[in-house]
């Protein structure tokens, strides 16, 4: 095999459309790897004893991009032996159970994909510009992530 | 359902920046970029604003703010994003360009 058809890639997409977990699963899987690991986000449907009845998600989207390829770069000096990243986030309205965000990663052993899926996750929360505002029964929310060191943490 | 009207903003530029005078009040026009609950309070995405080339970033916020007072309240809750640079709300100068990108960044979530 030729490895040089199999130079790491880095997948990123933020799209309206329904994400679907095994098209991410398949965009990072190699040959070379033994393991891909996936961190699938779902709606819950409550938030302090309120019933959610969907999210809705907005985006700076030139910046959220680059601020992907950022995690992935990062990803990629901590793991030097992470093959492929896939990380896909969805926009706009998404119902209870389905998926907010997927993240795919590959390696030849398991520990490496394992943790990087971890890290993007972490640092996608805490860094790339992605709003989330619930929507309950009488009112909405916008969201604040705990990584988010700007937000206030009591109110 | 909100929905947002798009309005370019055409303060004139002598009120802020008067003739003649060179240098850091030479004013630039930015793109401003509202998003998620500053959008709401804003009542817009997007405009233009002219603003002084050589400001701080909390100079630059009150500027965003005598524009849109109702945006007051989320003051201590955002960021900017200049040129998709994060840039905290201070004593920060920015040396702004024309046509240059400022977005106010409210608290993320993502994921």
């Amino acid at each position: 095999m030729d490895e040089n058809e199999d130079t790491p890639k880095d997948f990123i997409k933020l799209k309206s459309e329904k994400l679907s977990v095994d098209e991410v699963s398949e965009l990072v899987v190699s040959p070379y790897c033994g393991a891909v690991s996936v961190f699938i986000g779902t709606t819950r449907n409550n938030f302090e004893g309120k019933k959610v009845i969907h999210l809705e998600y907005e985006a700076y989207t030139s910046m959220a991009e680059t601020e992907i390829k950022k995690i992935c770069r990062d990803v990629r000096q901590k793991w030097p032996s992470v093959k492929h990243i896939a990380v896909y986030h969805r926009l706009g309205v998404v119902s209870i159970t389905e998926a907010s965000v997927i993240i795919a990663v590959s390696s030849p052993h398991r520990a490496e994909s394992l943790e990087a899926v971890t890290y993007c996750i972490n640092t996608l929360k805490a860094s790339v510009p992605i709003w989330k505002k619930e929507i309950y029964e009488d009112e909405y929310s916008w969201k604040e992530n705990k990584e988010c060191f700007w937000a206030n943490s009591e109110k | 359902r909100l929905s947002f009207g798009r309005r370019r903003h055409r303060e004139p530029a002598a009120e802020r920046c008067p003739p003649g005078d060179g240098g850091s009040m030479r004013c630039q026009q930015v793109s401003v970029l509202y998003f998620a609950r500053s959008a709401e309070l804003a009542g817009l995405r997007c405009e233009t604003l002219s603003v002084p080339r050589q400001i701080t970033s909390l100079q630059l916020w009150e500027e965003i703010v005598k524009v849109h007072p109702r945006l007051a309240v989320i003051r201590d809750q955002v960021v900017f994003a200049v040129q998709q640079e994060y840039v905290l709300l201070g004593d920060q100068l920015l040396n702004l360009q024309p046509g240059d990108e400022v977005a106010i960044i409210p608290p993320i979530s993502g994921g």
